[in-house]
């Protein structure tokens, strides 16, 4: 039961008015006493901000309650502790409020009533005011969190109109692989003192810093330019692991001498298109904001404008590309991955590697995935009415997906509507869809299961997934990433990579599937390696319905 | 044996500092008990004698606040008046008031 009170210190030399308070408050809350300043401070310093409130008396032995009261203001990790004064003396009580004490109660006590009403109201009201302070800071960081941040800039602006700022995007380089090597609690360790680090060089460059999410940080600043300079202060003496040998490395992207008229979050987005341009490389470390970036932002822009028009007038296409078999005699389809392409009316083909990163950035992917799904259904629908052919059809799964709750219901919907069975939709989550919230991407993945669906693993190897994952997360098949079967015809070693992932899959039971497959050489020594299925330009690329028929009809 | 009713015959508030108890009768006791073991008077007048006004000024407005908080009435205005007095450091014969604490206090611990 304690451990729910909220913990009260009652600061109080005379033993009978501490028992008298203690009989008031003892139901309510948890009691820690001193009978003389010096002690209070030392609780103080145990207990800090798990002290809802500190009931002072101002007559003590050795050190009076209005130095305690100083001490507490002058302390940052106390001063948002209330405190009530208890006095007889009418003259202190205007000094005590003065001195951050949020009220007083007289001597000779008024009745327990009021007591505890006052007690309880001044604890409500710090409580309200701690709420507004933590959505202020960011839970992890204590920096200011984006809302905040962006009206401080606001703010900044206002007061200072003429004033060349910078916005700066911050990110430190392959921070998902620190966090993959060395787990949660450390990655959450170096963003803390990665963040201190920031708040401390702040005053250096006049600017202000939020933390935005994972590694990425952003700042407003008074413009400057050695940014090689910055650059190390940000990262001396951080270390990515333990051991203390290797240093972050930290990449910026800026947008200098912002145009005050475009709205605030435009300014950090243009500063984070700029970082996300070199994220993870080697050899860049920041880069600012230009011409040509501005050229991209715009066309996304336009992209993304043109993102309902293109869902209702169906300006996206569906290809197919078929999926063979290649461990008999002669090759067999057995199903094909829907693969979706833009017919822009003006700007023509666009390639899904330009528009499937945006909208899942822009938070519009979930809406193209189910129309790829009910394309994709309708389809093999007809495929079955029109040639009798059963040939499955695998979609993509976004990350965002698995989180939404009506995820099963919706796949089982189409399902229906389409007079399909779930075997006929395969389902390909991509393996970097589950670094996080691992556990909620299993139930999930188990929930499709059972409803029936097959679950492939796509793009496996290029994740940063462990084994132990692998093996609790429920699956039907994994597919080989492209780049391992480009690189294993150069590279005697990452032939040693599709072992392994033939090997773990067959440890799984599980078929695999290769993709990117060019060449007869590459299917011979696929198919030697064990490999079951294949997929790519030596079959057929991803084509639209009309020419996927000829597969259809060519088996038997 | 100290009760209820004979704090309220002596003339103390009993209703007042039943209240601040919430009306435990068996705490306002054993705290009224505890104020006559603790009795801190003799500390207060040997500082009056010996002109140390300002520690008698700490020790009667601590024993104000604890009498106060007991609604010990009598003693209270007796008290009261001394302290007032002591926080301006007032140079006076304090005599009349020693004995009237005393006579209240002794009257008070007659009730055990």
């Amino acid at each position: 039961m304690n451990k729910n009170k909220r913990k009260i210190l009652i600061v109080e030399d005379e033993f009978v008015n501490r028992e008298i308070l203690k009989n008031i408050l003892i139901d309510d809350f948890e009691i820690f006493e001193a009978e003389d300043g010096e002690t209070a401070l030392e609780i103080l310093d145990s207990k800090k901000s798990d002290l809802s409130l500190i009931l002072l008396d101002l007559f003590l032995p050795k050190m009076s309650g209005l130095e305690v009261l100083n001490s507490i203001q002058a302390n940052p990790e106390l001063n948002n502790i209330p405190v009530i004064v208890l006095t007889s003396d009418k003259e202190l009580e205007v000094q005590c409020l003065q001195y951050g004490a949020s009220d007083f109660i007289s001597k000779p006590y008024p009745d327990s009533s009021i007591i505890k009403a006052r007690i309880n109201r001044v604890v409500e009201l710090f409580e309200d005011r701690q709420t507004i302070k933590s959505t202020e800071r960011d839970a992890l960081t204590r920096l200011y969190t984006k809302e905040y941040f962006y009206k401080y800039v606001a703010d900044e602006d206002r007061h200072n109109p003429n004033a060349n700022m910078d916005a700066i995007a911050i990110g430190i380089r392959s921070f998902h692989v620190i966090k993959e090597r060395f787990g949660t609690s450390f990655s959450d360790s170096l963003l803390v003192r990665f963040s201190k680090r920031l708040k401390k060089l702040m005053p250096n460059i006049s600017g202000m810093v939020c933390h935005l999410e994972a590694d990425t940080f952003i700042v407003y600043a008074q413009h400057f330019d050695n940014y090689e300079n910055f650059l190390e202060e940000m990262s001396a003496n951080i270390f990515v692991e333990k051991e203390n040998k290797t240093p972050i490395k930290v990449q910026m992207g800026i947008y200098q001498n912002v145009d005050k008229s475009i709205d605030i979050d435009v300014r950090f987005e243009r500063a984070k298109t700029a970082l996300n341009k070199i994220r993870d490389s080697v050899v860049k470390n920041y880069l600012i904001f230009d011409d040509k970036l501005k050229e991209k932002e715009l066309f996304e822009e336009e992209l993304i404008e043109a993102f309902p028009t293109a869902i209702s007038e169906k300006q996206f296409v569906v290809f197919y590309q078929p999926k063979f078999n290649i461990q008999g005699d002669t090759p067999k389809l057995v199903s094909a991955e829907a693969l979706v392409r833009w017919k822009h009316p003006q700007k023509g083909l666009i390639s899904p590697g330009i528009f499937i990163p945006l909208f899942e950035e822009k938070g519009l992917i979930q809406q193209l995935d189910l129309y790829v799904w009910k394309e994709a259904a309708s389809q093999i629908r007809k495929w079955q009415e029109k040639y009798h052919k059963h040939v499955p059809v695998s979609v993509n799964v976004s990350r965002i997906d698995l989180f939404d709750p009506t995820l099963v219901e919706t796949l089982l919907d189409i399902v229906k509507e389409n007079g399909l069975e779930t075997k006929d939709l395969l389902l390909e989550i991509t393996e970097s869809a589950c670094t996080d919230n691992v556990d909620v991407i299993i139930d999930k993945t188990n929930a499709l299961r059972q409803a029936g669906f097959k679950i492939e693993i796509d793009d496996f190897g290029t994740g940063y997934s462990s084994l132990s994952m692998i093996n609790k997360l429920p699956l039907d098949a994994l597919k080989i990433d492209m780049i391992f079967i480009r690189n294993a015809f150069t590279s005697e070693n990452d032939n040693k990579m599709i072992k392994i992932i033939i090997d773990i899959a067959s440890y799984l039971k599980v078929p695999t599937i290769a993709e990117g497959v060019e060449s007869k050489e590459q299917v011979t020594v696929l198919k030697e390696l064990g490999c079951d299925i294949v997929q790519g330009y030596y079959f057929s690329k991803p084509v639209p319905n009309e020419e996927f028929v000829a597969f259809l009809t060519a088996e038997k | 044996m100290l009760t209820v009713e004979n704090l309220r015959n002596y003339g103390a508030n009993v209703t007042e500092g039943l209240q601040r108890c919430m009306n435990n009768e068996q705490l306002y006791l054993t705290l009224v008990n505890r104020f006559l073991d603790q009795n801190t008077f003799p500390d207060l007048k040997a500082a009056i004698l010996a002109h140390d006004l300002e520690k008698a000024f700490h020790i009667a407005h601590s024993l104000k606040g604890v009498i106060g908080n007991l609604s010990l009435s009598p003693l209270y205005d007796v008290i009261y008046q001394m302290t007032e007095l002591l926080r301006n450091r007032t140079e006076t014969d304090y005599s009349n008031y020693i004995q009237r604490y005393e006579l209240s206090y002794s009257m008070l611990a007659a009730l055990r």
